[in-house]
């Protein structure tokens, strides 16, 4: 297999910014994204939601570009733009025709450099976000579940275990004091990476990075915070009700690797083992063959990520539905078989040399689109920040493909081993209410 | 780094610099001695190629007899060959690095793959295996027929779909577009022999059409998909006339009561035109300042202005026969009314006055620009040509868009509006807690209540 050679270049601004160049000339286009290093983990305290709330400020106004205008303007270029709060990154992203190029790190500067939001745009986008969560949580079978469902019965630290998207009411008692304070510590020119994919050649992107960007002051970066969990000592449960679904929901969530550590690979391996679509072994077992369930998915730092973009505690999450005649423990236990069978006999070495050239061919594909046909590069724009900010080695993107495909059997079991055991899993139960289809 | 900063320059807008041309890419077609039609685009991106093989029949082709159909048969095709089981077939595309989906909507069934570059003659054997020698296993039917029959439980609780749903009903009545899904009963009653015979009918080469976009050589490729595909019996299923569908007069509300729900799903729609027509741009157009991008009308009104929503939005759906015009929202309850209220208020704006010349700047260049985002990319290079050549639109379609697009005038935009954006005869549906908004409901005309399940109440 020939490796892979995107061209990548980056570069530090004075105050702090980074910036990464990746030209393309495949199409007359160019994705811009800038990622900031915070996401909901570290939202303040009594203000769950609010990471992604403030996201939604960054499109109110800035000194110079008032409500609507970020918006209007990259639409009337003939672009798209939006922005995603994760748990690690909040990112704000377009795809314009690279005529629009110098237009979108104006707008993106101006709002790195100063937010110019009042009371009315707060209010406004509290009650967008409300309704957000509504059409995406409350109003919808299997709302959340179980990426609203599972942290707060798996963690212990409230950044891990709060609630992302938010209680009402802590939305409700958010201020426009906070947004501005939110904005000075986390928004830091050095607490970001700017990065200019596809049509752009590379001293042109760091020219304009250099002309738009480098008079924005810079501030402290954010001290890091502690997200740490105290080891856990034996399973965790829990149950949440499910409004309007037929069907009961499981998940199961364990304890995943921390980030480039020499657990990580293999865990990821392990992952594609058991989940891995149709040929995975918890589809092939509880779906296929055994026909407990009726749909299985799953992942490392799954639904919302994946092994890449998380940097703080996460979870190889489980999500299964299963047959209403049969138990959640009856399912549970086909389950835990198939997890044995990984922890005594391993996997053979023809399916770890199947789930690597899947896991090559993934990452390919997620370099090259990711966000639909929409934003081009958006998965190698989100790759390079997280390797970028989490780890300071943008060049990863090229070499980190490397290190999985040298995982070997004996490595797999061990993770299986050693993570996928009871007391270090936490399970939830996505039980019907009953009523919903009335 | 050169250049320094321009603090005195930091008010003013960028201008837009020269623009760069867009270029579609060489299509090389060909139609095979039976009549399969392959259409290959070289995108040298990454190493990996994608495509579907498409088959010009969908749930629509059997919609009277069998609602569902060719959903259920294109579920089914994946679990078996006469020489591959399904265990054998999942292992093989994790083994070439590849992705593979089959479905069906209204025109069309499709198996859709992607994979290395580099195992393409496998993958393509596979597809090829799939599409002439599906085995349909009485296990896997059985497995994938009770497997829909709980997912169809779980789409029937979920406010968007039943909406869809109710609105196809409405709007196309005795024509098949107006099943979107099967009841369970018609679920509980499928039967293995439906989909073989389904099968042997509409997968057929004459019926056929493969594209491919990818890191490959056009002609290399085609010699794989000769290869693959040669063995393939010609032939194409008769084309049936469809019964018209209704002439509606006059707004109608239909409420589908869903119970303890805390947002109502709007949606008004009506019936327009398929992507052959000749109003097609303009209204195109149209859409995208009533509420077709982020920056609209409908957004800027009940999302940035009123906070109502989330994501409201207008669409317009083509269909290979006939096509509709939607526009929808995801309201709190209390706001249902006033919701509908500000749709209306926007549908009767685009229809009583011409739109600025700088709206009308501003969505010319979003729906040029947008269109060509994909370029660049294996998936919107396909995305792109499966349009083109299932709507069978035009040779030029893709390279002429832009320009069509960029000529239209306010007046085309007010003429395309008063034809379609039929606001006195537009249909409504609300999905959402009858004792909520059927009051608010009521205020917009006649209210017919449904179940979940389609019944009346």
């Amino acid at each position: 297999m020939a490796k892979l050679h995107i061209p990548i270049e980056s570069a530090t601004l004075a105050n702090g910014l980074r910036a990464a160049v990746s030209p393309d000339g495949a199409a007359p286009v160019v994705t811009v994204g800038v990622y900031y290093n915070i996401g909901f983990r570290l939202e303040p305290r009594g203000r769950s939601g609010f990471a992604h709330l403030f996201e939604h400020m960054m499109f109110q106004g800035s000194e110079h570009a008032g409500k609507m205008l970020h918006i209007k303007l990259i639409n009337a270029s003939g672009g798209v733009v939006n922005g995603s709060t994760h748990y690690d990154v909040t990112n704000y992203f377009q795809a314009v025709p690279s005529n629009a190029l110098e237009r979108v790190l104006w707008l993106e500067a101006d709002r790195m450099r100063a937010l110019k939001v009042d009371g009315e745009n707060l209010r406004n986008q509290r009650d967008v976000v409300k309704e957000e969560v509504r059409l995406n949580v409350l109003n919808q079978p299997y709302g959340g579940f179980p990426w609203l469902d599972l942290p707060p019965v798996a963690y212990r630290n409230w950044p891990n275990a709060h609630n992302f998207y938010g209680d009402f009411r802590d939305l409700d008692a958010a201020t426009l004091e906070e947004v501005q304070a939110f904005f000075k510590t986390y928004y830091a020119p050095s607490n970001a990476v700017l990065l200019m994919l596809g049509d752009v050649q590379t001293e042109e992107g760091f020219a304009l990075a250099q002309r738009y960007f480098a008079d924005i002051p810079s501030h402290a970066t954010p001290a890091p915070a502690d997200v740490s969990e105290s080891p856990q000592t034996e399973e965790r449960r829990g149950v949440v009700e499910e409004k309007f679904g037929t069907l009961p929901g499981l998940a199961i969530g364990y304890h995943a690797p921390e980030r480039r550590t020499p657990d990580w690979c293999a865990a990821a391996m392990l992952d594609r083992a058991l989940h891995g679509g149709r040929a995975g072994r918890i589809y092939r077992r509880l779906v296929l063959e055994k026909q407990i369930a009726v749909d299985t998915e799953g992942g490392i730092h799954y639904p919302l990520g994946d092994v890449f973009d998380c940097n703080g505690p996460t979870q190889m999450v489980t999500r299964i539905l299963h047959k209403p005649e049969r138990t959640a423990d009856e399912t549970l236990a086909v389950f835990d078989q198939v997890i044995g069978e990984v922890q005594e006999k391993g996997i053979g070495t023809e399916e770890l040399e199947q789930i690597k050239v899947k896991f090559r061919s993934d990452y390919y594909s997620q370099l090259e689109g990711g966000r639909g046909s929409y934003v081009p590069r958006y998965g190698l724009m989100h790759c390079l920040a997280c390797f970028t900010l989490f780890d300071r080695e943008p060049q990863l993107v090229n070499t980190i493909l490397e290190d999985f495909l040298e995982v070997t059997p004996a490595q797999v079991q061990g993770i299986a081993q050693k993570y996928l055991v009871p007391r270090n899993r936490a399970i939830v139960l996505r039980q019907p209410a009953g009523k919903g289809a009335a | 780094m050169a250049s320094a900063p321009l603090p005195e320059a930091r008010a003013a807008v960028p201008a837009l610099g020269p623009e760069r041309p867009v270029v579609w890419p060489r299509r090389a077609q060909s139609t095979l001695a039976n009549g399969l039609q392959v259409v290959l685009v070289e995108s040298h991106t990454v190493p990996k190629f994608t495509g579907q093989l498409l088959l010009r029949s969908g749930n629509a082709a059997a919609a009277r007899q069998v609602p569902g159909l060719a959903e259920m048969t294109a579920a089914v095709v994946r679990t078996g060959t006469e020489s591959r089981a399904s265990r054998q077939i999942e292992e093989d595309l994790r083994r070439m690095g590849a992705d593979l989906s089959t479905g069906a909507g209204a025109d069309s069934s499709a198996i859709s793959f992607s994979g290395l570059a580099e195992f393409s003659a496998g993958l393509l054997e596979l597809v090829a295996d799939l599409a002439q020698r599906a085995s349909f296993p009485a296990g896997e039917f059985e497995r994938e027929r009770r497997q829909r029959l709980e997912e169809l439980r779980i789409e029937r609780t979920t406010p968007g779909f039943l909406a869809g749903e109710r609105l196809r009903k409405v709007l196309f009545g005795e024509h098949p577009y107006a099943l979107v899904a099967p009841t369970e009963a018609q679920v509980e009653g499928y039967r293995r022999e439906q989909l073989a015979d389904f099968y042997r009918e509409h997968y057929q080469a004459g019926n056929a059409l493969l594209l491919a976009v990818g890191d490959f050589s056009a002609a290399a490729m085609l010699e794989q998909i000769e290869k693959a595909f040669r063995d393939w019996p010609a032939g194409k299923p008769v084309e049936r006339q469809e019964p018209a569908p209704p002439d509606l007069r006059a707004r109608r509300v239909f409420l589908v009561h869903l119970a303890d729900t805390v947002q109502a799903q709007v949606l008004v729609g009506s019936r327009a035109i398929t992507r052959r027509h000749a109003d097609w741009h303009r209204l195109g157009l149209a859409n995208s300042i009533l509420g077709g991008a982020f920056n609209s009308r409908l957004v800027l009104n009940i999302r940035e202005q009123k906070g109502y929503t989330y994501s409201p939005r207008s669409a317009l759906h083509a269909l290979r026969q006939h096509g509709y015009f939607s526009v929808h929202a995801a309201v709190r309850n209390a706001v249902a009314a006033a919701t509908l209220a500000e749709i209306f208020y926007e549908l009767d704006r685009m229809r009583a006055l011409p739109v600025s010349e700088e709206e009308l700047a501003d969505a010319r260049n979003y729906l040029s620009g947008v269109f060509s985002l994909g370029l660049g990319t294996q998936d919107g290079i396909a995305g792109q040509l499966a349009t083109v050549y299932l709507h069978d639109l035009p040779e030029d379609y893709l390279e002429t868009y832009r320009d069509k697009i960029r000529a239209l005038t306010a007046d085309d935009v007010l003429a395309a509006a008063r034809k379609y954006f039929d606001s006195p005869n537009a249909q409504i549906v609300v999905v959402g807690d009858r004792q909520e908004v059927e009051p608010q409901a009521a205020l917009f005309g006649e209210v017919g209540v449904y179940d979940t399940q389609g019944n009346r109440m």
